[in-house]
């Protein structure tokens, strides 16, 4: 806890700061580095250019990164959602089953051999929907919808999804590497078209900014909530359905990348404390940040190999999540 | 200042009419202000076959100040749940302000209805005015000025906390911004649950003093708590609950009395007046024991016996006294007890009724205690009385120290077969269980 802990705008100028500077770098490097210079050239000559480094620029770069950030800040904003209806700092945006549908879908695309485009995405998006609504119904009864059900039912729909998973995996032996890199989550070789998919993300990543004091008051529990007048199953419900929605949409573009969604709720909550009015904005810019470098070192640490995503991603994620447990469950 | 009027009105013409009789589960209702809170026949069970409250009815009046005891489990916090609609009642209704609580929005009710859990959990760490300002959600568009919980903070007295983080404050610290909280939510009814519990005895006083003044600028409070003397002390109402239903329900000594409470709480109760001001202490009773045990009758006096009968008394004997003299402090305390005594005017020697009561008492007693009592020619008599039962071969235990100071001899002329002399109190106890379990539970050899 130092000048960061102090939680007032300088946690705000440095998720700002941070996300800017982590998009320009994304944006430069990679298999063919843009100096800043040619990047604001490229920029203002549009995406109708013929220059090389302007196909480079908009036609793979672009997208890549557009789409890395629309994700990172998908599955943080989840991730902030579900952490505060679980009152669980360690939950993350998978816990609902819905990536394991999503990637069920995808995997099914894959054995058909649909993988091209918009067939697997379609197939992720439903296969996670699919199984929100079943984990959902399991939860609810009588009207309210128990939150520790909902947790318990998605971890075991997840499991049985995973089974099913590899079974699948068991009888592809010929798409067996397609199947795994997607799993480990990847933006390689995405394109606009996965972009307008995850622009899909947008309009569920503002609605949870209208609920920040509903949220606030859910981190004293349900009951408490209630006492102080929150329709708390409505909030419930909202809150949900679109963090599934935000996980789902993420998955069927990326694949399952792991800790954004528990570490980035965890860090922002540091900067800029537990108030929801920041820890959602912020979480936002910073998923989006992390997940462009995470994708930038994923295309340039072993260059021209790519590393998937979800691994880079967890390479960091895993001792930052050590750290924080370590430092104690209080933010 | 309508609020005024209801406060002093319940309390005062409550007990008057004696509508609100106690013992009875029915509603002192038909008085002028309509209810702000009736609670009309509710029922309400978490589980089918285990109802937590069985049609219970009651009203409170604007501005009444109510308190609501009971034993563990009697239904209390779910009483306070079903008021702020948080339950609704499986039978029956719960009306605020006319209106039953199914039919309001949450955020409706919040406004009229404010509670205070007794247990409040809160791992993140918000500022104390953060955790405050929530109170004010409820109003929602409403204008609630900025400076709310700064004045609610400072109401309590515990304005110099709000940048504190809440989960660093102390149990009574966090107690105190809850029910600021409550506060910024300006409903016309407090509901409280157990606000005492962990608060040290000055700030429970703090707490009772300052709800008392809310109450006298208006606020209906509903309160629940375990300290029956707090209860006796603060508040003009109470309901008590037993089992999920009314067992009492008016003025607090008239709703607190010994028979109330050892129906519900299967303890005896002892109402004492002191310092103008009344409590109440209490003796186990072991239902496992039969009552009756035996017979003891007592010759004490100046306190020698004071807690031999209490002590005696709450092992399920049946103690009797005598002769004492009115206003004398083992009189006091048997009066409490409510044993059964030959009682003299005060400071006169013992006369004859009083000497001819104490030999039917004695007649009566399985065993006699004669107590370290100083002797005098006041109570000369209390001697004869000894001797007389000592005579008839009832058993007669004597205190050894007995007589030290007795210039007249008149103890060590007590003799018969069945007297014994006895160390302390403790030897009588024990002496006395012993020789219950030789004769198989009867005293009587």
């Amino acid at each position: 806890m130092n000048v960061v802990a102090k939680r007032g705008w300088h946690g705000v100028a440095l998720a700002v700061g941070l996300s800017l500077v982590c998009l320009v770098v994304s944006l430069s490097f990679g298999a063919a580095s843009l100096s800043p210079g040619q990047l604001w050239h490229d920029l203002l000559a549009g995406p109708g250019a013929h220059s090389a480094t302007g196909i480079i620029f908009w036609q793979i770069r672009m997208p890549r990164v557009v789409l890395a950030f629309l994700v990172g800040a998908a599955l943080a904003v989840a991730g902030v959602i579900l952490q505060d209806l679980f009152l669980n700092p360690l939950t993350d945006p998978y816990v609902t089953g819905v990536s394991s549908g999503a990637a069920l879908g995808a995997t099914i695309a894959i054995v058909l051999g649909l993988a091209g485009g918009l067939w697997l995405t379609g197939l992720a998006l439903v296969g996670g929907l699919a199984t929100l609504l079943l984990v959902w119904t399991a939860a609810r009864r009588r009207g309210r919808v128990d939150i520790y059900v909902l947790l318990l039912a998605g971890v075991s729909a997840s499991y049985l999804l995973s089974a099913i998973i590899t079974v699948l995996m068991i009888r592809a032996n010929d798409d067996l590497g397609a199947i795994l890199y997607w799993l480990l989550g990847s933006f390689s070789g995405r394109t606009w078209t996965d972009v307008e998919t995850a622009l899909f993300a947008v309009p569920f990543m503002i609605v949870p900014l209208f609920f920040t004091k509903e949220m606030n008051i859910l981190l004293q529990g349900e009951k408490r909530a209630l006492e102080l007048g929150v329709d708390v199953e409505r909030t419930k419900a909202v809150l949900v359905v679109t963090a599934a929605v935000l996980t789902a949409i993420a998955v069927s573009v990326a694949g399952i990348i792991a800790f954004v969604g528990l570490i980035i709720p965890h860090l922002v909550r540091l900067m800029v404390g537990p108030n929801h009015r920041r820890v959602l904005p912020f979480s936002l810019l910073m998923g989006a940040a992390l997940m462009g470098v995470a994708d930038l070192i994923s295309r340039t640490l072993l260059a021209p190999t790519e590393i998937p995503v979800g691994v880079v991603t967890t390479f960091i994620g895993a001792p930052v999540f050590v750290y924080l447990l370590r430092r104690g469950r209080r933010t | 200042m309508s609020g005024d009027v209801g406060a002093a009105g319940a309390s005062g013409a409550a007990s008057a009419p004696g509508a609100a009789a106690v013992g009875g589960a029915g509603t002192p209702g038909g008085r002028s202000p309509s209810p702000i809170v009736s609670v009309q026949g509710a029922s309400y069970a978490y589980d089918v076959d285990r109802p937590v409250l069985k049609g219970l009815s009651f009203d409170v009046a604007p501005g009444e100040f109510v308190g609501v005891v009971g034993p563990n489990g009697s239904g209390k916090s779910t009483l306070l749940d079903l008021i702020d609609g948080v339950l609704t009642p499986v039978a029956g209704a719960v009306l605020v302000n006319g209106r039953p609580t199914r039919e309001y929005r949450r955020r409706e009710i919040a406004r009229l209805v404010a509670l205070v859990p007794q247990h409040f959990a809160l791992e993140f760490d918000l500022t104390v005015r953060d955790v405050v300002e929530m109170g004010a959600y409820c109003r929602g568009a409403e204008c609630v000025p900025a400076s709310a919980a700064s004045a609610a903070l400072g109401k309590l007295g515990i304005a110099e906390l709000a940048e504190r983080r809440f989960p660093e404050l102390s149990g009574g610290e966090k107690q105190m911004v809850v029910l600021a909280q409550a506060l910024v939510q300006s409903a016309g009814v407090l509901l409280l649950d157990e606000p005492a519990s962990s608060l040290d005895v000055s700030h429970q006083l703090a707490l009772f003093e300052l709800l008392k003044q809310l109450n006298a600028d208006g606020l209906t409070v509903i309160c629940v708590l375990h300290d029956l003397n707090l209860a006796l002390t603060y508040f003009d109402k109470l309901l008590v609950l037993s089992e999920g239903a009314a067992a009492a329900w008016g003025p607090a000594e008239e709703a607190l009395s010994p028979e109330v409470l050892e129906a519900v709480y299967g303890v005896r109760a002892h109402v004492h007046h002191h310092a103008g001001r009344t409590y109440l202490t209490f003796s186990p009773r072991r239902s496992s024991q039969p009552r009756d045990r035996g017979r003891v009758h007592l010759v004490c006096g100046g306190g020698t016996g004071s807690s031999l009968m209490r002590e005696l008394t709450d092992r399920g004997y049946e103690v009797s006294a005598g002769v004492l003299n009115a206003l004398d402090s083992d009189e006091v305390t048997g009066r409490e007890l409510g044993l059964r005594m030959a009682v003299e005017a005060p400071f006169s020697p013992i006369g004859d009724d009083a000497h001819a009561e104490n030999l039917r008492l004695m007649a009566d007693a399985d065993l006699v205690v004669l107590s370290d009592v100083p002797l005098g020619h006041g109570n000369a008599r209390n001697l004869d009385a000894v001797q007389t039962a000592l005579r008839a071969g009832t058993p007669v235990w004597v205190a050894e120290t007995l007589g030290q100071n007795d210039p007249g001899g008149l103890a060590a002329a007590l003799t018969g077969a069945s007297l014994r002399r006895y160390g302390d109190e403790g030897e009588v106890l024990q002496s006395l269980a012993e020789w219950q379990e030789r004769a198989g539970g009867g005293a009587r050899e």
